[in-house]
């Protein structure tokens, strides 16, 4: 049986899509395992529906394994889950209305479950993430600096990073990494070149956007909801 | 011109005031301070005051910082439960000495300083509680010289003084997006970058008992590693006589200070 993982990210209390995305994957074949890279709350609509069904799976879902992402960050903070911080970056981009639609978004009783989602996983040497390993609103693109990415995923000591604050898609490879270092010291000098195995970020969209991955073959497929209706028999079914 | 940059100073005046009278001799144009004053020895106020009163631009150090505004690193900043509690009692004393007019130097401090293509900061860009060791990550390295946006990265920290050039490098990015399914391959160039670290004026990590500190001279665009001889009985016995813990005095006495070192120095405190 094939192993692959569905990623997705951004939904923002969007109930259907997530339904959508559900019906997607019982037509796609391996044995997948579902992960919802945060913000699945937004302060566009109520978010107590896809909560619920997210801590409630239906029968024949595929179980979420959920960290959160940047709204929940806000949200949490605004709610008095980290300590004296306030959603002071949502307040400075979007301003106090925003903070206050957040708010009204999510019934307070999801905040327990909320807070207690992880930062990010690591499963074998991939990291997943909301942001970066830096900060949870860390914004990776195909444009960001090489030196950046690679910082980015040494931090988490892992090989490659699934990101999905950008919202983006995309599969950046970084390989043939060399650089040459020359230390002088009170022992004396020495030389070395530094070489670094082959890493990758990944993009993974962000609502009806989403990504499958081929653990063994280490093979992406950005897909977008209805896809694998449209293209059973084809090819991911 | 000729420029001097010294770091962690650790409140040993003996060392200090040896260091400052070898860069009198060196025709030099501009000393640079990475922070650090206090900590760890017995005349913070003495050696406070001799900077301010030598005009020295600084940068503030973790210790600074931490007398400051508490001790707000996570465990990072000590490699054993022993070497934490000495740590905090050698904060403590030092937060009873210093003078509320040197608290408020201290806290005036700026976190970095530009000058031209050279960035000056006590541990990294990223905090001052992070330590940027000669045989670190290469990569990781240059990143942190990149993300300061200048050539040369002058730091301090370590206690461990050294100059990395990091140079000839490149990589190659493969890019794969959703709606372009052809791959966009190039090779990338990486910047030529270097690290200075000072080393440590007050309390030498480096095997020997002897202050450092560097010459930087930008015309020829050379780094020297000085070492300065001091009168080492002098602070150890100021040790004493303060009731700091004795391994101070042990540690400066014999140049042990490797068994300080975190064990951990690649990470990045996140407090």
């Amino acid at each position: 049986m094939i192993e692959r993982w569905a990623l997705l990210s951004g939904l923002m209390g969007d109930l259907e899509t997530y339904e959508l995305i559900q019906k997607d994957l019982k037509n796609t074949r391996g044995d997948i395992t579902l992960f919802v890279l945060g913000d699945v709350v937004g302060p566009d609509k109520n978010c107590d529906a896809l909560l619920n069904r997210l801590v409630n799976p239906h029968r024949g879902d595929l179980k979420p394994n959920c960290i959160y992402g940047w709204w929940e960050e806000q949200l949490l903070a605004e709610s008095g889950y980290r300590g004296e911080r306030k959603a002071d970056a949502l307040r400075l981009n979007k301003g106090d209305d925003a903070v206050t639609a957040l708010m009204n978004a999510v019934d307070p009783y999801y905040l327990g479950w909320i807070s207690s989602l992880q930062f990010g996983f690591v499963e074998l040497d991939c990291g997943l993430i909301h942001g970066s390993s830096k900060d949870v609103g860390d914004i990776l693109t195909m444009q960001t600096p090489p030196l950046t990415l690679l910082d980015r995923i040494t931090r988490l000591n892992v090989n490659r990073l699934f990101t999905a604050r950008s919202k983006q898609q995309f599969h950046l490879e970084l390989t043939d990494a060399v650089v040459d270092s020359k230390v002088k010291d009170l022992n004396g000098k020495r030389n070395q070149e530094h070489t670094l195995p082959k890493r990758a970020v990944i993009g993974i969209g962000a609502g009806a956007n989403y990504t499958l991955y081929d653990v063994g073959s280490d093979q992406t497929h950005f897909l977008t909801v209805g896809d694998m209706t449209k293209s059973r028999g084809k090819g991911f079914a | 011109m000729k420029h001097a940059v010294i770091s962690c100073l650790h409140a040993n005046l003996s060392a200090v005031e040896a260091v400052l009278a070898d860069i009198d001799q060196q025709e030099i144009e501009t000393i640079t301070c990475l922070g650090d004053l206090v900590g760890y020895g017995p005349q913070p106020n003495e050696v406070v005051e001799l900077i301010r009163d030598r005009k020295i631009e600084t940068c503030q150090g973790c210790w600074d910082e931490d007398i400051i505004d508490g001790l707000d690193a996570c465990d990072c900043s000590y490699p054993s439960q022993l070497a934490e509690r000495r740590g905090h009692m050698a904060h403590q004393w030092t937060t009873e000495k210093l003078t509320d007019e040197n608290k408020e130097f201290l806290a005036s401090l700026p976190t970095s300083i530009r000058r031209g293509r050279s960035f000056f900061v006590h541990g990294s860009p990223n905090s001052q509680h992070e330590y940027l060791l000669p045989d670190m990550d290469a990569f990781a390295a240059l990143e942190r010289v990149e993300m300061s946006g200048a050539d040369t990265l002058f730091c301090g920290h370590t206690h461990l003084p050294y100059v990395r050039e990091l140079g000839n490098g490149s990589i190659r990015v493969n890019i794969k997006n959703a709606s372009d399914r052809e791959r966009e391959d190039t090779r990338m160039t990486l910047p030529i970058r270097r690290i200075v670290n000072a080393g440590s004026v007050g309390e030498p990590r480096h095997g020997g008992v002897n202050a450092t500190y560097v010459i930087h001279n930008d015309i020829k665009n050379d780094v020297e590693i000085r070492e300065v001889a001091y009168d080492i009985d002098r602070t150890c016995e100021a040790i004493i006589e303060a009731g700091l813990p004795h391994v101070f005095a042990w540690r400066l006495r014999n140049g042990f200070e490797f068994a300080e070192l975190a064990e951990d120095a690649s990470h990045v405190c996140e407090r």
